[in-house]
């Protein structure tokens, strides 16, 4: 058992883990309930696991919890906090770019983190290695092109 | 002209026989099943496949899964026109298990699967609510006044009047108890919201995360399950620990050992420690489990005058007499589903004076009507009725047919049987890899006779893994040479022929099922011929098809359209279907990346799926179709070492990410509207994929690639 103190989606947290070596993205969906960030390959090459730590995006699946204290990590679900998580997520809606929607989140994330890392629009559409079995690629791309559209 | 759709759902069941087997008993009655209320429906036992709120908004309630191929919506959609609803009132629901009620017309199984959903729906759905439509005029007069029919519809859930007024749909559900059946309808005849790009009504938890997936599902009091199998797939238990530092339990499953801990990553992690500590019972032939064996065993069938159990369709004319122009063999290996959700189940037991009563589920699931049988086939509660097994059914992170299957359910039921808690299941990703029910190998060959007027001649031996067959079925297997037979093509001479290839790898439909391999086989044939004879790839497939008139109208349009014209003639390559009650043609033009490998760097699609319910997700099908083609065509497969599968994450089995993605473009035809019935969308993109990069290919080349994938071996890093 131990404490761990770290500022998810804003809010302060103070949790009680089994051991500090549990991945942030188990910590996430089995003890804090937030299940939507995704597990897809436990080995950090699917994405599905990408949530922002301290505004980096980050694989989630192999980053022990004891390694968040004192960080800042935004989920999927803190994501429309943001204006522009707020904004991909309005593009995403608009070119209507989930299909099963499980790599989603991972997705959304992923572009997040690079936009706000600096990239630009174009190499996060195809800098990105998140998988998505749907095949919604394309539109991801379209709705990434299209967001300085997106009031 | 037009499909005979009810011939055709005929040839869909066929390539299910174990399916139409068990939905010969009986056929779904099409009848309003109409409720007002949950409570109605409940009480009542009355199928509801809609339902009104006090909010008046309207949910269809269906027992067609959504995984993503956004069948919620386009049902909703059907509904939604009968109804002249606002697209924002509209909310869709999975239907409890009830085959009788919710299960596919003309199977009557409740199951999602071989691109049915919408054309069993259709007229169905259709009819249902234009008579809801009728019942509800009737509570109208009922609760205002006035006739039926003196009131109508107006778009937004409204009943209007010439003298009571403008009423809500919600406001007369008390009358609706009163009104009957109203027999024959006719149908709105408009296509407001059927045929328009409505936005997916699954969408906004879709990226906000809220979406509950089955492995979101969380239950108070619920612990967490992961599971090991034998590393030689298809070993059971001999021997296991019965318990595990750090587990709440360990459980022998019988074909996997079961960890339950606190967290899931804590089961996934001491489950995979378990491994050297388990003995195993291996299978009994593995020569029937490895690669090198099952190829050498499909050639010598190949080789083979006459191999055991060889089964012949559609002999025409005197094929042996036609073919010798091309004498070619084509093979395709096994593959993964690689859903991007692992599979999972939460099940929930209760026990009374320690005997289980009821059993709940929550599961992602393409096949619901097996779920009461898998949960009666566990020790101890084989006497549970219908009533005493509970079945919800969550949103699918893909299915591909892999969650028609039952084991990932039946160990599920097993654990919470034994926790006597509600228990999560999930999968560890290499636990999924490594236990699939595999896509079947298959070698084709294929001996083609023609001229430049079209094919006179066909022999084609179909040698593969068949699912029937090791379901157990006679030899007979018309899924396993889908897409060899009813070609739209008018090949006088033929003789398709069949025969298993016995193997213990487990084997399950995965997306196209016999078109994936056969269509491969067929369009790689006939492109290699019209080459050879120096006859342009369209116009000789045009040639061939006397009278069908919307595959004419399918490939001229492909030939004429700026997106092919676009494609340079040296890198571009064609190939077409006939399949799934559609119809779809595909161009790509391939190149080579910087190490020499194959990319496709443009495709464009041509699709006549008969009446669309939503151009979008037409479009969206025919991307994923194209995403699954590719990484199937280039880079993917399954081999066994003695039983011992290849792969074990995506770091070994190659899918798609951004950077490999074509720009795709999409027309789509819509056969005669008038009488035209919907086609299946979700399979119908991919058969096309891997032989139009294989002619593509050839012509960049010179090159014929005839084996599966391309380029074998490759990691997600290159």
């Amino acid at each position: 058992m131990a404490q761990v103190s770290f500022t998810l989606n804003g809010v302060a947290k103070t949790i009680t883990v089994d051991s500090i070596e549990t991945p942030l993205l188990w910590v996430l969906r089995d003890q804090l309930g937030l299940t939507g960030t995704k597990y897809g390959c436990g080995v950090e090459i699917c994405g599905a696991c990408t949530v922002s730590v301290n505004g980096q995006p980050e694989k989630s699946c192999d980053m022990k919890i004891g390694e968040i204290a004192g960080k800042s990590v935004m989920t999927i679900e803190g994501l429309k906090n943001d204006p522009l998580g707020a904004r991909l997520q309005k593009a995403w809606l608009q070119y209507q770019v989930p299909q099963c929607g499980y790599c989603q989140s991972g997705m959304l994330m992923s572009a997040y983190g690079r936009l706000k890392a600096g990239e630009s629009l174009s190499s996060t559409a195809t800098g990105m290695s998140n998988i998505c079995q749907c095949g919604t690629f394309q539109r991801v791309k379209e709705a990434l092109l299209a967001l300085p559209t997106i009031a | 002209m037009r499909a005979n759709t009810a011939k055709n759902d005929t040839l869909v069941m066929d390539r299910r026989s174990f399916l139409a087997g068990a939905a010969a008993a009986f056929m779904v009655p099409v009848t309003l099943t109409f409720s007002s209320r949950p409570a109605a429906a409940a009480t009542t036992g009355v199928g509801a496949y809609i339902r009104i709120d006090d909010a008046n908004n309207v949910t269809l309630i269906t027992g067609q899964t959504e995984m993503g191929q956004g069948i919620a919506s386009g049902l909703a959609q059907i509904m939604a026109e009968e109804l002249m609803l606002d697209w924002g009132q509209v909310r869709f629901e999975h239907a409890p298990v009830n085959p009788q009620v919710y299960g596919l017309p003309g199977w009557g199984l409740q199951l999602t699967g071989g691109s049915t959903s919408t054309m069993m729906w259709y007229t169905p759905l259709r009819t249902a609510s234009a008579k809801a439509a009728y019942r509800l005029r009737a509570a109208a007069a009922l609760t205002y006044g006035g006739t039926p029919d003196q009131w109508s519809l107006l778009v937004g859930g409204k009943l209007k009047h010439t003298t009571y007024g403008e009423q809500t749909f919600a406001s007369v559900l008390g009358q609706i108890g009163n009104t009957t059946d109203p027999g024959a309808v006719s149908f709105a005849g408009t296509k407001r919201i059927v045929g328009q790009p409505v936005r997916r009504i699954d969408l906004a938890g879709k990226v906000d995360g809220s979406a509950i997936f089955g492995a979101d599902v969380m239950l108070p009091g619920m612990v967490f399950a992961s599971v090991i199998h034998c590393p030689t797939i298809t070993g059971t238990v001999k021997t296991c620990p019965t318990s595990a530092t750090g587990a709440l339990k360990v459980v022998n499953l019988g074909n996997a050992v079961g960890v339950v801990a606190t967290n899931t990553w804590a089961a996934m992690r001491i489950a995979s420690s378990l491994q050297s500590k388990v003995s195993w019972t291996l299978p009994s032939n593995l020569a029937l489990l490895d690669s090198t064996a099952l190829a050498t065993a499909a050639q010598a069938l190949q080789d083979a005058a006459t191999p055991v159990n060889l089964k012949s369709y559609e002999t025409a004319g005197t094929p042996d007499d036609k073919v010798g122009q091309l004498d070619v063999t084509y093979k395709t290996p096994f593959l993964a589903h690689a859903c991007m959700e692992v599979l999972n189940a939460t099940v929930s037991v209760t026990k009374t004076n320690g005997v289980v009563t009821f059993v709940e589920l929550w599961l992602p699931t393409q096949g619901q009507s097996f779920v009461p049988g898998t949960v009666r086939s566990v020790p101890g509660l084989s006497s549970l009725t219908d009533a005493q097994i509970k079945v919800n059914s969550m949103l699918c992170g893909g299915g591909f047919g892999r969650k028609i299957e039952q084991d990932y359910v039946l160990q599920a039921v097993k654990l919470a049987v034994a926790m006597g808690k509600p228990v999560k299941l999930t999968w560890s990703r290499p636990q999924d890899f490594k236990n699939d029910k595999y896509r079947p190998c298959a070698s084709m060959r294929v001996r083609l006779g023609g001229d430049v007027n079209g094919i006179t001649g066909m022999v084609y031996r179909n040698i593969s893994a068949s699912i029937s067959f090791q379901q157990g079925a006679n030899p007979e297997d018309t899924g396993a040479v889908a897409g060899a037979v009813k070609l739209p093509y008018s090949i006088p001479n033929r003789r398709v022929e069949f025969t298993p290839l016995p193997t213990g790898v487990p084997l399950g439909y995965w997306r196209s099922v016999g078109e994936s391999y056969n269509t491969f086989a067929v369009e790689s044939a006939i492109d290699e011929l019209a080459l050879s004879l120096g006859q342009d790839p369209i116009d000789y497939r045009l040639r061939m098809l006397t009278g069908d008139q919307r595959a004419t109208a399918l490939l001229q349009k492909l030939k004429n359209s700026p997106n092919y014209t676009a494609m340079g003639a040296t890198k571009r390559g064609v190939a077409f279907l006939k399949g799934f009650n559609s119809y779809v043609a595909l161009a790509v033009e391939v190149g080579l990346d910087s190490s020499s490998r194959i990319k496709v760097t443009k495709a464009h699609y041509v699709i006549d799926c008969g009446v669309v319910i939503n151009p979008n997700s037409v479009e969206a099908q025919m991307q994923g179709g194209l995403v699954h083609g590719i990484y199937s065509a280039l880079y993917s497969r399954v081999t066994f070492a003695k039983g011992v599968p290849s792969v074990s994450n995506f770091s070994n089995y190659r899918v798609l990410t951004p950077r490999d993605m074509p720009k795709v473009t999409v027309d789509i035809l819509e056969g005669d509207p008038t009488t035209a019935m919907p086609g299946g969308i979700g399979e119908a993109g991919v058969p096309c994929v891997a032989p139009a990069i294989a002619n593509a290919y050839q012509r960049l080349s010179g090159t014929r690639v005839r084996e599966l994938p391309f380029h074998p071996g490759m990691t997600m890093s290159d």
